[in-house]
Formats: structure tokens, C-alpha cells, sequence
């Protein structure tokens, strides 16, 4: 599995190279060298949590849980706007996401949570609590305004007490309650999010605006063809027809699709694969149920932006901000992926019971 | 039913939740299948579109030749200095570009010592509509502006020199009303849509209108991949243009040049034509412009300067100027009584003193004193006008009407050319309808000598002339020989068949002509001032009032051929504003004639 991961990342500077190499503006040219430097900071992060004990992390994950969610307070007064959204908070200089970190709180607390010894999940009240705990911190990711990392908090939650323990009935009645809930979410959305809903119902609506990214998107993945049109070759990438300033983030898959056709699509796939597969094996291997439950939550939230970001660039989903897991550009959500690798790593060091 | 304990249970579960995470990973890969190979064909379509653009590029405009082959309409390079868009762009907004286009033509200015034409609004325009294509800063440089820049060029970013195609005609004015000329054309709605058109010229009048479709060519194309901006990328070949086809014409240019000199100073047209098979050999009207004007786009100014001249040099009298023949109809009348055996062979008629009395108007001779008794011959050689009223009243007007008509008068005779006038030969009906009375007596004798409300064109009054000199054979007035595709060999006419035969019998013609011959070469020939000495010819004056009647302005005729055996050239010369034609036409129809026979004498005209 270190090996898939080691390739994904390789892959992630490789086509955000490609994505941006075209670029007129100076910072945007150089991005993937930051990549490569968040690669490396990302590699360090991954190696301290191996290194650490995820229980002691278990441990303070409640004060972690509470931390993530005063930082999702501030964000939402003080946080940088950019581009019409309020994500992110300046640490002498640094930019960070506090949604990152309650993703990943969150699932440490659940995973504790859900792990402790004893628990009969057959009563209700323990669902109404984790839901209950999961709905703080998507509702303040969802004013954010930032429906996609969001909607990632509920398979997550919904995967992690399932595999606890909790009866599927219950499951499926609060399933089933939720759906109820969709129009009052659909009201609650801001106009730019209800048109690229609007724009993926119906794909000819808005083609310059909303439906642009989307049908580029699509242009780009199709014409790749079986064997793609080479490394550096995307037409839509060098027109200019896929923007370069979704590119190497949220599109990037579109690039990958594009130049390197249907056999490079299926091998990245099949990489991711292998990585979840790493985390679910370890979620069988692992020696204390809050461990076990802390690799399902990571492998689940893993495969949400997988599939979301790439069903999203071939039509097949909305538009969402969902990054690509080890290969979009972007610090935040790197540091989070190889934090959440490392700590499946670090319980599967851990897993004989000595 | 085996009890799982609550950890093999949480095994399941896990290997469930896995389960639906690689199963939904195969149902990715089953939809990039279908988009990327089964449907990947599409979507390449898709990029191909909104990525390409085809671009019009009009082919080399054919030539125009005369029948020798001298070329009369040609085409020129224009060296233009254009600047490309794709790298002067600046990031930000247009008006970045836009400054930045300005700030280079301005620095060419200085360089190459000229002025800058581009003003913004046309840099904003070709943004706008345009990008792709080369922004013409300045056209049709001179050498040596060009040598500066080639000097300039590498420092220079995204200028370079840019060829265009202008018409231009070697010979000046020369043949200008048969040429026409060219102007800028709007892209025609064609069958293959194409995204811009490179400016292309359209003939705008005379042969350059008429033959357009052929000396256009086909246009070829050039494919630009654009990028999403809308500014070029990379251009490939579709298609090379296709050359237009060269025109031949029957013109000559040594008679051209003597027909427009036979113009020189005053307005008037010059028709000179091949009795042997119709062969237009020269057509001039004067005043005469300078299709050269035109090219590449005529100032408003010279434009204003053409329309407001009272003499209307864009007019092209030799086709389009309708008038009263006036005694260049005689032979007409001639033929017709002589043909329809109105009147014995020998008939005399006297023309007295105050002229001849038809009810109560008299009609007048020219000579107050009258010409005494006369015979054809006589009669043609002094143009009576007395003998030709009373011979017009015994032959009965239908008569000249259906040998008018039989000779062109009266309608079109087809001439490659656009505007031409049918003329009014008047009937019966005709003053009906637009004068509100029958014909009457006093008409046919207006009509005998070819006033009244009868008028023709030059042209029409040559093709008579030219049936004349061969004896009957009515041909349709040839301007083109044909025309060819670049590369091939010239085209070889055919021989023209008249468009029909008069039938005039020997006797008929013998007559007419010995009259004809006296008009030049008798001792009362109204003509004697044309006669060339060695050269036998034949012909008629006429001279028609013109205008309103204090004014008293007079236009002369002459119709001639020559040589008298054998015919060569059917000449027509109609000037406006004459003492009379003796006086003014005569001469100049000698100098003509001197020219094309190639007789040199002491005296010139």
C-alpha cells in the first residue's frame, strides 16, 4: 500500500505540472513545485502519526473534536474570503482549511466514540448522539459555504456506525428520514451551488457559465480516448478550454483522462483501490475496535472524494469542490490525506496484542 | 442459525462496507469506459468545434486580356504590415491588448518614418470580430519602408509583412467603361460555412461584374486552431485557392487607343467593330475615368468627384446613350423601299426651296435652296432630307419599322456587357400608349431622317454599318473571346455565325453603297473632310438637335466602313455638342481610320 500511495503522489505532481505548465501567471507556473513541497511536509506528518500511538490521540480526540469546531467557528467572522467563500484561516502565513481538521477530528472522536468497550448499539439513542455530534460540524462546513466536504461527513458517520454495530434498521429509518430533509437543503442553497445542480440536471442550460467547467470537463475525458493524447498533450488543457484555475485542483482528473485515455484512468482507479483496500485490511487487522473503526472512517472518507471528484469531471455528479486525494493541488487536503494514511498506518504497526 | 460473535459481525461489516466502495468503483470504470471509448469519438468532435475556425481566402483573380494578348486588367501585390494578435496579447483585460497594439504601431511609426492609419476603434473591431486573423496596420508599403522593417523585424515582436492582391490596370484609362472596375466585396452565402473571409475583390462593373464567377476562382480555406480565448494557435492548410480564369476579349488595343483619341476633348462614343464576324475591335465613350482609382477602394472624394461631373464619366454612351440617330437612318429607309419594292429603281424626287409641305407643316431641308431633283445616290451623298421625306411616305412607315427592327433597332443586341440601352423604334402602338395619338404622316417623316422619337445606341447603329460593309449578315456584337483556366492554352473563338441574313439582293446594295461611297469621296459629300488619301471608304453623317431648344445643341454621327472591296472595320463616332458632323466628326473619323490602316501624314488632327 506505501507503494500505491508513493505513486499517487507522484502522479499528483506529474499532472499538476501538466495542468499548469502553460500558464501565463508566475505563481500559478510554479505550482507544482509547492506541491512537491507539501509532498514532502506531508511525508514527515505521516511519518510522526506512524510513529505516534493513535490511542493516545484517541485519548484527547474529544478536545480535538471541540478545537476543530471553535475553528469552524472563526472562520465562518474571520476567515479569508476568497472567491465568495469563507474556508480558510492564516497562521503566519499558512493557510489552513479547519474543515480538514474537523474531518479528521470528527472521525477520531466517532471512532472513539463508537469504540468504547461495552457499548449496546442497539439503542437507539447511541444513533441520535453520533448523528447528533456529525451534524455540528456539517452544518458549520455547510455555511461556509461548502456543501461537497459536507456531504462527506454522513457516509463516513453512516459507515463507521454500521460497521460498530448499530442495527441496519435504524440505519435505513434515519436514511430515510434525511431524504426526507433534501428539499429544506435545497433551499438553504446558494445560488451558485442550485445552478450547477440545475446545470448537471439538465447539461444544456447554462453553457458558458455554470456548465461550462462541466462540459469542458467532459470534452477533455472523452476525447482521451482509449490511450489518451500523451503527457503534456491535452488540447483542452493547452487551449485554455478546461480553466487554469480549475485545472490542477478540482479537475485534474480531466487532465490525467485526457492525456493519458481510458488505460490511464483505470490504472489510477485501480491505485486507489489498492490504497482502500490497504485501509480496509487494516480495519480487519486491527487490535482495538476504535482503531478498527478509525481506518473505516479514513478509508470511507478517501473513497467519497474519489468518487465524487471523478464522477463529478465525467457528468455523472454535480459540480462539488472535492479535490482528488493525493493528487489535486492543494496543501491543506494533502497534509490531511497522508495524516489519515498515517494514522491507518500507525494501527497497523500496531496490531498484534502483545 | 450459527450466533456471530460481535467481532465476526464487525468482519462482515467491514468486508461489506468494502465491498460497496469497490463496486462503485467498477461502475466508475464502466462509465469511463463508455465516455472515453465508446463515445470518445464524439467528444473529440466536440473540441474539434469549438477550437476551429475556417477561414476564406479568396483565389488570384483572373486577368483580362485583349485579342493579342496584351494584358489590359492584371493584379499587383500590396505589401501590408500586419501585427498578430496572438502575440501582443496581454493578460488582463481588451484594453490591455488594445494599448499594447497602439504602443507598437507606434513604435513602427517612428522606425520606418511613416504615420499611424490604425485608429482604436478598428483595433477594438478586429478584437472583437476578428482575433484570429492578421491586424493590417498599414497597406500597400513602398520598397522602401518594407526594407526598413525586414531590417527592424527581429526586434519587433509579432509584426510581419503581410501580401494582398490589388487590381490594376497597365493601360490607365484605357478601355476603362468596357474593363469596369473592382471594389471590396462583402463575403458571398455560400455553400460551406466559414467562420471569417479574408477581403476579397468583386467586379463592380463592365467585363470585371459581368465575368465575375469566373475571374473570382474558387476560394481556397486555411484551418486556425484557436484557443479558448479566441486567439490563434496554429493554422494548417485546407485547400489552396483556385486562380480565376483569364478573359480574353475581341478588343485591339492599338484601335482602342485611336477610338479614344478620336475622343480626346469631348464627350461622345467611338464603336469600331469586324464586319466579318462581329468582333468588337474597340468601344470607348469619353469622358473616360481611371479604374485604377478604384483599387484597392476608392477615396470618398474621387468617388464625389465622378458622381458630381455634369459630363458623367462613369456613363458608357457607347452602349448605354440613347439617341436620335438623325440622318444615319437614311440608308435604312433606302434599303427598306428598295427591298419591298416601294418605289421604282430609278425614283426621282425634288427637293425645292422652303421644303417640302405635308398638310400644314413644312418640313425643312438642311440646304434652304434645295437640292433640285435627286436620285439615291445623290440624295445619300448630300443628305437630303426632302427626298428621304417623300420617299419614306411612299414606302409607308411599316416598312422601315420591320427593316429597323429586322437591323437591332430597337432591342438589345447582347453585348457582354451590363446596361445597355434597347433604344425606341416606335410604332403605332407605341405612340398609342405613350403619346395618346396614332402615327401619323408628319412622324414618318421625323422618322425618315431618323428624329422624332426614334433613338439608338452607338453600338446598334455600328452592327447596322457592319451588315452594310458585308452585305447582309447581322451579327451579334462579340466582346469575349473566352476565357481560360490559369495554365491552360488561349482560347480559339469559333467562327461566329451572324445572328441573321438579310437577304438583300445585289442590286439593293450596290445602290446604297455607291451613295455611301459618295458621302466620302463624292465632289458634295458631306464627308469629304474624312476622306483619306489611298484608302477607298464608305459612310454616313447625321446630326441630330439634342437638348432643350434655346440651347441648340447639336450631336454629329458618323457611320463608315472601309476598305470600300472587302471590308475590315464597321466604324460608329457620335459627338455630343458639334457645329455639325461634317465639320467635327468627319475629321476626327479620318484620323481613326489613318490610324488603323496604319497611313501617316504630314497633318494630324
Amino acid at each position: 500500500m506505501g507503494l500505491a500511495v508513493a505513486g499517487l503522489m507522484a502522479i499528483g505532481i506529474l499532472f499538476v505540472y501538466s495542468a499548469c505548465f502553460l500558464s501565463d501567471e508566475q505563481p500559478v507556473g510554479g505550482v507544482y513545485k509547492r506541491q512537491l513541497l507539501w509532498a514532502l511536509v506531508g511525508a514527515c506528518c505521516y511519518v510522526l502519526f506512524v510513529v505516534a500511538d493513535y490511542r493516545a490521540l484517541g485519548e484527547i480526540s474529544w478536545w480535538l473534536y471541540v478545537v476543530s469546531l471553535v475553528l469552524l467557528v472563526l472562520v465562518m467572522h474571520t476567515g479569508e474570503q476568497v472567491r465568495g467563500v469563507r474556508r480558510w484561516l492564516s497562521f503566519f502565513g499558512l493557510h489552513v482549511q479547519p474543515a480538514e481538521l474537523a474531518k479528521l477530528a470528527t472521525i477520531l472522536y466517532l471512532a472513539r466514540r463508537l469504540g468504547r468497550p461495552g457499548l449496546n448499539l442497539r439503542h437507539p439513542k447511541h444513533m441520535l448522539v453520533i448523528v447528533a455530534l456529525v451534524a455540528v460540524p456539517l452544518v458549520l462546513v455547510a455555511l461556509q459555504p461548502d456543501l461537497g466536504t459536507a456531504a462527506v461527513f454522513l457516509p463516513i458517520a453512516i459507515a463507521m456506525m454500521f460497521v460498530a454495530g448499530v442495527p441496519a434498521r435504524s440505519l435505513g429509518i434515519f436514511l430515510l428520514v434525511g431524504v426526507l430533509f433534501l428539499p429544506v437543503g435545497w433551499l438553504m442553497m446558494d445560488d451558485y451551488q442550485k445552478s450547477r445542480v440545475e446545470v448537471f440536471v439538465n447539461p444544456g442550460k447554462d453553457p458558458l457559465g455554470a456548465g461550462w467547467n462541466k462540459t469542458q470537463s467532459e470534452i477533455a475525458v472523452g476525447s482521451g480516448g482509449f490511450f489518451g493524447k500523451g503527457y503534456l498533450g491535452g488540447t483542452q488543457n493547452i487551449l485554455g478550454f478546461l480553466p487554469r484555475t480549475v485545472a490542477p485542483t478540482d479537475f485534474i482528473f480531466s487532465v490525467i483522462a485526457e492525456e493519458e485515455g481510458f488505460v490511464g484512468s483505470v490504472l489510477l482507479l485501480l491505485l486507489y483501490a489498492v490504497v482502500l483496500v490497504g485501509c480496509m485490511r487494516t480495519a480487519l487487522l486491527g487490535r482495538d475496535k476504535t482503531g478498527r473503526l478509525l481506518c473505516v472512517g479514513v478509508s470511507v472518507m478517501l473513497f467519497c472524494h474519489v468518487f465524487i471528484n471523478i464522477a463529478m469531471t465525467i457528468g455523472l455528479m454535480p459540480i462539488t469542490g472535492l479535490p482528488l486525494p493525493l493528487i489535486s493541488y492543494g496543501g491543506s487536503f494533502l497534509l490531511t490525506t497522508l495524516t489519515a494514511l498515517g494514522l491507518v498506518q500507525s494501527v497497523y504497526v500496531r496490531r498484534y496484542r502483545y | 442459525m450459527p450466533v456471530f460473535s460481535p467481532f465476526e459481525r464487525e468482519q462482515v461489516r467491514v468486508r461489506l462496507v468494502l465491498g460497496g466502495m469497490l463496486l462503485a468503483f467498477l461502475c466508475l470504470g464502466v462509465f469511463l469506459w463508455r465516455v472515453q471509448v465508446l463515445y470518445g469519438a464524439r467528444y473529440e468532435v466536440s473540441l474539434r468545434e469549438q477550437s476551429m475556425r475556417r477561414v476564406r481566402i479568396p483565389g488570384r483573380r483572373g486577368r483580362i486580356f485583349d485579342r493579342s494578348g496584351e494584358c489590359l486588367a492584371d493584379n499587383r501585390p500590396s505589401y501590408c504590415i500586419a501585427l498578430y494578435l496572438e502575440e501582443l496579447r496581454q493578460p488582463g483585460n481588451w484594453d490591455e491588448t488594445v494599448h499594447e497594439v497602439q504602443r507598437v504601431v507606434a513604435q513602427l511609426s517612428g522606425v520606418l518614418g511613416i504615420a499611424p492609419e490604425l485608429t482604436e476603434e478598428a483595433i477594438r473591431a478586429h478584437i472583437k470580430r476578428r482575433r484570429p486573423l492578421p491586424l493590417i496596420a498599414w497597406r500597400d508599403v513602398s520598397h522602401a519602408t518594407l526594407a526598413r522593417l525586414a531590417e527592424q523585424r527581429p526586434s519587433v515582436p509579432g509584426v510581419d509583412i503581410y501580401t494582398e492582391a490589388i487590381r490594376v490596370y497597365p493601360h490607365g484609362s484605357l478601355a476603362c467603361h468596357v474593363l469596369g472596375y473592382t471594389g471590396r466585396t462583402d463575403p458571398p452565402a455560400e455553400g460551406e460555412p466559414y467562420y471569417y473571409y479574408l477581403p476579397e475583390m468583386a467586379g463592380k462593373r463592365g467585363i470585371e461584374r459581368r465575368f465575375d464567377t469566373a475571374l473570382r476562382g474558387r476560394p481556397g480555406g486555411v484551418l486556425i486552431r484557436v484557443d479558448v480565448s479566441g486567439y490563434k494557435h496554429h493554422e494548417r492548410y485546407l485547400r489552396k485557392a483556385e486562380s480565376g480564369e483569364d478573359v480574353f476579349l475581341a478588343l485591339d488595343t492599338h484601335a482602342q487607343r485611336l477610338a479614344e483619341r478620336a475622343l480626346a476633348g469631348v464627350s461622345g462614343a467611338v464603336v469600331v467593330l469586324d464586319p466579318r464576324n462581329g468582333d468588337v475591335l474597340a468601344l470607348a465613350s469619353g469622358p473616360a475615368f481611371d479604374p485604377n482609382h478604384f483599387s484597392p477602394a476608392i477615396s470618398r472624394a474621387d468617388w464625389q468627384t465622378l458622381l458630381a461631373d455634369a459630363d458623367r464619366p462613369l456613363f458608357n454612351r457607347a452602349i448605354s446613350g440613347r439617341y436620335p440617330p438623325g440622318s444615319t437612318f437614311k440608308p435604312i429607309v433606302a434599303i427598306a423601299a428598295w427591298e419591298n419594292r416601294r418605289v421604282s429603281p430609278g425614283v426621282t424626287y425634288t427637293c425645292a426651296p422652303g421644303g417640302f409641305k405635308l398638310g400644314d407643316t413644312i418640313f425643312h431641308c438642311w440646304e434652304d435652296r434645295g437640292h433640285g431633283p435627286l436620285q439615291l445616290s445623290s440624295a445619300l451623298e448630300r443628305s437630303c432630307n426632302v427626298f428621304f421625306y417623300r420617299l419614306a411616305l411612299d414606302c409607308t412607315y411599316p416598312y422601315i419599322y420591320h427593316m429597323a427592327r429586322a437591323l437591332g433597332l430597337g432591342s438589345k443586341t447582347g453585348i457582354a456587357l451590363d446596361g445597355e440601352s434597347a433604344g425606341i423604334l416606335p410604332d403605332n402602338a407605341w405612340t398609342l400608349r405613350k403619346r395618346g395619338h396614332r402615327w401619323r404622316q408628319g412622324d414618318t417623316c421625323n422618322a425618315a431622317v431618323g428624329q422624332g422619337y426614334i433613338t439608338v445606341t452607338p453600338l446598334q447603329m455600328a452592327v447596322v454599318v457592319a451588315a452594310i460593309a458585308n452585305g447582309g449578315d447581322l451579327y451579334k456584337p462579340r466582346l469575349v473571346l473566352g476565357s481560360r483556366r490559369a495554365g491552360a492554352a488561349r482560347p480559339s473563338p469559333g467562327a461566329a455565325r451572324p445572328v441573321r441574313n438579310m437577304n438583300w439582293s445585289a442590286e439593293t446594295l450596290r445602290l446604297i453603297r455607291a451613295g455611301m461611297h459618295g458621302v466620302v469621296h463624292g465632289v458634295h459629300g458631306t464627308a469629304r473632310a474624312a476622306a483619306v488619301p489611298g484608302l477607298e471608304m464608305a459612310g454616313k453623317t447625321g446630326t441630330a438637335e439634342y437638348g432643350p431648344k434655346e440651347e441648340n445643341k447639336k450631336r454629329g454621327w458618323m457611320t463608315a466602313y472601309a476598305p470600300f472591296d472587302r471590308p475590315r472595320y464597321a466604324v460608329c463616332i457620335v459627338v455630343d455638342d458639334v457645329e455639325s458632323a461634317s465639320l467635327t466628326v468627319a475629321p476626327r473619323l479620318r484620323a481613326l481610320m489613318m490610324g488603323l490602316f496604319g497611313i501617316n501624314t504630314e497633318d494630324r488632327t
